[in-house]
């Protein structure tokens, strides 16, 4: 007999289907006795690991102190109110809004926006609320099941300087920062823009965790295995910056009612030690969730507050820029320190481009720089060519990003043929567009800092390190400052040179020249100003300057919006700045004028010789 | 004699299964306790036993009116109730909804449904009105060719949504239900034996060797000569090369819908994370279980949609061994009464015997795979529990499909 007869006769068929359908419900009932009740241990351990819950805990954000390790961003503790859903009642939204002072609704919205999560998990209803609000709620604890309140720590500013732009804020994570990297948990903060954003791995500390018990109902029935397991928070690192908060003081103060930017750079190093783009805002309204209300009128305010002008901005520099053309003729030797060229008040060239103050005659590099005379760099761009031009302008980090260490920046305009063959075609162009370069004005545009930069590297002779805000972190256990390296600049251009042109802006100010308001008593100091053409209206002002001459410690730039003569308006800023930065030195002070005057009298004998 | 004498006077009582009837109801009555344990804590689940709750109250109306109807009834359902699923079934392909990856939810407005559910029911009523006919007989090639047809065009239909997990389920039902009529089981194998070397050989040669020595000891065991036997080996072997040499042939991101299509959970996450996750669910239930709403894997949400394919874990989570075994038993009951029912009117009414056996492997392959998946014995292939299951028009289907059951019972001579 075939299996086929066997299995196809009538009662084979449900004999056969029995037998299958007993055979399954045997191996599954044997199957359950081997999970349930031979392996129900191993089973339990792995249901029970379930069960614990990690709580993250954050670590407090690394500080930030100036040049002088005095404090100038802190944390400090605020209160936040927090509502976990399953066991809160929503009919006392209204009364909760109230005291609060939040738009009804308020509540209703956040509680929906978090319904994905178990309704277990306390929601953050509103950071930072007052002293009384927790009173009211700690008062009204039986009336109110599941409203709580925690201590969070936000963003202090214990210092009277502002800083805005340099410091930066902190922001709640959004969705696709938490995507890119697992660090971030829903609600935490995250560096947005300044050096806040720039360090915020060095910022932001090590996350802990505490391990806890949870019931079915993810309610905590205490701690697992005692804490041991348990990893501590690791405060983030204290940063160390660059800057004076003093003259960051001065300089903001100087700039109130100013619309502008100020950039003041140690030389020797490249650390910046003021950092203003004025109108600043308020970080305090940034230490939380910022309100709407702020955010509307940051962002409809025409004077546009939330942008760096320091960094982002960019203008012409005018005749401060007549140091580079002066540096690229001397040492290409298109002039020696002797040569001098006829001013009759202008250049012509295709057209006649005017100097200003009538005719200065025949006039040498110094004087030309004193006097700010626009025939003689005219006359030196049209000399050197537009590459050559371009080149120097390259080498003091014009056209292109300094590399500050916040990522707002803009690299500005540096044009050399390729551009303008870009911008006009190949023949659209000619010579005549790239006379007015010479005096600083036409396409060429430069950024504060870019100008900070370039005056820094005159006043050190060429050489610095990248302008950067932040010396290093403060190692927590040693207490000693472990230091960022900042890469190299050198300008591979000689000694000679630069002491020819320091000397035009020694005279700017110290003798006969365009900023002899800006002269301080106690300090010796070299300037230039400027002003940038405006289409649109006021032109800007512009004023670089370095001090003390003779062993500089500070170079700034300094540029003041809509108001005109740059002497006039951005040199008193620069001087006062200065002044209060030099007070740090001891040898600048009242007493050593003697001393000063007569190193201004040698000075004037020198170039009296020439 | 006594015994018949009995029946024939209380002929105008109306009979009644209450066997199956207290089986189906409790099945029921234990997915509902599940279903609000595993959803009461859930964040935006918690509606979902008030909704299975109205699908209940709907489906057992439909349960009553459906045991009352005239028993011909059936008979006159089956042709338009196939077409109409066929139309379904199109319709899905050109306005339905995906989920899982499967094109196979028709939205009608509140309610979802998935048409090859309804399937089901016209595809088991019109094989079983073909195969009932007296004059049909299985040995005739063109009966065998229609029968298979009535089966092979919803499965190729629900292919192409594509759902794995229900065209397995389809294949079972005709399967059994051409056994029940009298294919010869080694018609069964030369169909079926060439998908299971398929399958095989997606696992690799050695998988693939080892299916193809079970199909050679097989086919010696039929005895059906050298020149069959090879000729249906070969074609096995082939079958698997070929496919293979198909799947090559295809794009990356063919070839990716294909591995999908044959594990539906196939991303890494998922397909561990859910059949480890449910073995421990159930493994740490012990004897007892841990209590209603007490079992933390349900409580804590390890397992997703637990409420659906998963519902099982519940169970043996917070009911342990006994909870489990007293599920199981309870379709024990149901699976052996409608196979004694089914040969007990085979010889008067062929047609209804067919729907039975139907009936009997809709459930008995659900119940397998689902079971078989969640307790770990078989691969994860998402197909509900029948009656325990969250899912209207699967508690639906399988409710109305017994009462044509106890219809069957009711007109039983």
């Amino acid at each position: 007999m075939t299996i086929k007869n066997i299995f196809s006769s009538s009662d084979l068929k449900r004999t056969l289907l029995f037998t299958v359908v007993i055979g399954f419900f045997t191996l599954i009932v044997l199957q359950l006795f081997r999970m349930q009740i031979l392996n129900q241990k191993f089973y339990d351990v792995k249901s029970a690991e379930n069960s614990i819950k990690g709580l993250v805990q954050s670590p407090l954000r690394g500080a930030f102190l100036d040049r002088n390790l005095k404090v100038v961003v802190g944390n400090k503790p605020s209160y936040t109110v927090f509502i976990t859903p399953s066991n809160y009642q929503r009919k006392y939204d209204t009364i909760i809004e109230t005291v609060l002072g939040v738009d009804s609704g308020y509540i209703g919205k956040i509680l929906n926006l978090n319904k994905k999560y178990s309704k277990f998990v306390p929601v953050r209803i509103k950071r930072d609320i007052s002293f009384d609000m927790i009173a009211w709620i700690e008062e009204n604890r039986d009336k109110l099941p599941g409203v709580n309140f925690q201590v969070e720590m936000e963003r202090e500013y214990p210092d009277s300087i502002i800083a805005s732009h340099m410091f930066g804020y902190i922001k709640e994570v959004s969705r696709r920062q938490l995507e890119e990297d697992a660090y971030y948990n829903m609600g935490d903060f995250i560096g947005n823009n300044g050096v806040e954003k720039t360090y915020e791995k060095y910022l932001r500390g090590t996350k802990g965790v505490k391990y806890v018990l949870v019931d079915s109902k993810r309610k905590e029935i205490g701690r697992y295995k005692n804490g041991e397991l348990d990893i501590n928070s690791i405060k983030g690192e204290d940063l160390v910056l660059t800057i004076d908060a003093g003259a960051q003081r001065v300089a903001e103060k100087a700039f109130i009612g100013k619309k502008g930017a100020l950039v003041a750079i140690e030389p020797s190093t490249g650390e910046v030690l003021a950092f203003v783009s004025s109108p600043q805002y308020d970080l305090r309204h940034f230490t939380t969730v910022t309100p709407k209300e702020i955010w509307r009128q940051l962002n409809t305010d025409p004077d546009k507050p939330l942008f760096n002008r320091a960094t982002l901005s960019i203008y012409p520099p005018g005749s401060t820029y007549k140091m580079l053309g002066a540096i690229a003729a001397l040492e290409e030797g298109i002039i020696t320190p002797e040569s001098r060229i006829h001013c009759a008040g202008g250049y012509h060239f295709g057209r006649f481009f005017k100097c200003h103050g009538g005719s200065h005659g025949p006039i040498d590099v110094i004087t030309s720089i004193e006097k700010s005379c626009n025939t003689f760099y005219y006359s030196l761009i049209m000399k050197m060519g537009l590459e050559v031009w371009s080149d120097y302008g390259r080498r003091f980090g014009f056209g292109q990003k300094t590399g500050l260490d916040i990522t707002e920046e803009r690299q500005g305009i540096l044009p050399n043929t390729e551009w303008y063959n870009k911008r006009y075609g190949k023949n659209g162009w000619t010579k005549g567009f790239i006379v007015s370069l010479g005096i600083g004005q036409g396409e060429l545009s430069v950024t504060p800092t870019q100008l900070a930069q370039y005056t820094a590297l005159i006043a050190n002779n060429g050489k610095s390190k990248k302008p950067h805000m932040v010396k290093g972190y403060l190692d927590s256990q040693t207490k000693k400052i472990v230091p960022f390296k900042f890469e190299d600049i050198d300008t591979k251009i000689s000694q000679k040179t630069f002491d020819v042109v320091k000397e035009g802006m020694f005279k700017v100010i110290h003798g006969a020249g365009t900023a002899r308001s800006a002269k301080l008593p106690n300090v010796t100091m070299a300037g230039k100003t400027g002003t940038s053409q405006n289409p649109h209206g006021k032109d800007h002002a512009w004023f670089v300057a370095f001090a003390p001459y003779e062993n500089p410690k500070i170079a700034i730039a300094v540029l003041v919006e809509n108001v005109g003569y740059g002497g006039t308006h951005a040199a008193p800023i620069a001087r006062d700045v200065i002044k209060e930065y030099m007070k740090n030195f001891p040898e600048y002070n009242e007493q050593n004028i003697e001393k000063k005057k007569n190193l201004e009298g040698k000075i004037v004998r020198i170039s009296n010789a020439n | 004699m006594l015994g018949s004498q009995t029946r024939i006077s209380s002929s105008n009582e109306i009979k009644f299964d209450f066997v199956l009837f207290s089986a189906i109801s409790l099945l029921v009555i234990i997915g509902l306790t599940a279903i609000y344990s595993s959803t009461l804590n859930h964040p935006t689940a918690g509606g979902n036993f008030a909704k299975q709750l109205f699908w209940v109250v709907g489906s057992f109306i439909i349960f009553f009116i459906t045991f009352f109807l005239h028993s011909r009834t059936f008979h006159y359902l089956a042709i338009p109730a196939y077409l109409f699923s066929l139309v379904l079934l199109v319709a899905v392909m050109f306005m339905g909804k995906t989920v899982y990856g499967a094109k196979s939810w028709l939205d009608l407005g509140p309610v979802g449904f998935q048409p090859s559910e309804f399937a089901k029911i016209g595809t088991i009523l019109l094989l079983a009105s073909y195969l009932g006919r007296e004059k049909t007989n299985l040995d005739n090639l063109g009966d065998k060719l229609v029968a298979l047809a009535i089966g092979f065009v919803p499965v190729a239909l629900i292919l192409l949504e594509p759902d794995m997990g229900t065209s397995l389920v389809f294949l079972f039902i005709i399967t059994v239900m051409l056994y029940w009529k009298g294919l010869s089981l080694f018609l069964i194998f030369f169909f079926i034996s060439p998908l299971f070397s398929v399958l095989s050989f997606m696992f690799g040669y050695y998988v693939f060797g080892t299916v193809l020595i079970i199909i050679l000891l097989v086919l010696i065991s039929f005895k059906k000569g050298i020149l069959i036997s090879s000729f249906v080996f070969v074609m096995n072997v082939g079958a698997g090369f070929f496919f293979d040499f198909f799947y090559k042939a295809l794009k990356p991101h063919q070839q990716k819908r294909i591995d999908s299509f044959l594990d539906p959970y196939a991303d890494p996450l998922g397909a561990g994370y859910n059949a480890i996750q449910a073995k421990v669910a159930i493994g740490s239930g012990g004897f007892l279980g841990k209590g209603f709403l007490n079992g933390n894997q349900t409580q804590l949400q390890y397992i997703p949609e637990q409420w659906t394919d998963f519902i099982f874990c519940v169970i043996g989570e917070e009911f342990g061994f006994i909870g489990s075994v007293i599920t199981i038993s309870l379709f024990l009951i149901i699976f052996l009464r409608l196979l004694k029912l089914a040969s007990s009117i085979r010889e008067r009414n062929e047609f209804a015997s067919m729907i039975v056996v139907g009936i009997f492997a809709l459930l008995f392959v659900h119940f397998i795979i689902n079971i078989g998946m969640t307790v770990g014995i078989m691969p994860v292939i998402g197909v509900p529990l029948p009656f325990v299951s969250y899912g209207g028009s699967s508690l639906l289907v399988n409710v109305f499909l017994m009462g044509i059951v106890v219809n069957i019972y009711r007109n039983k001579k």
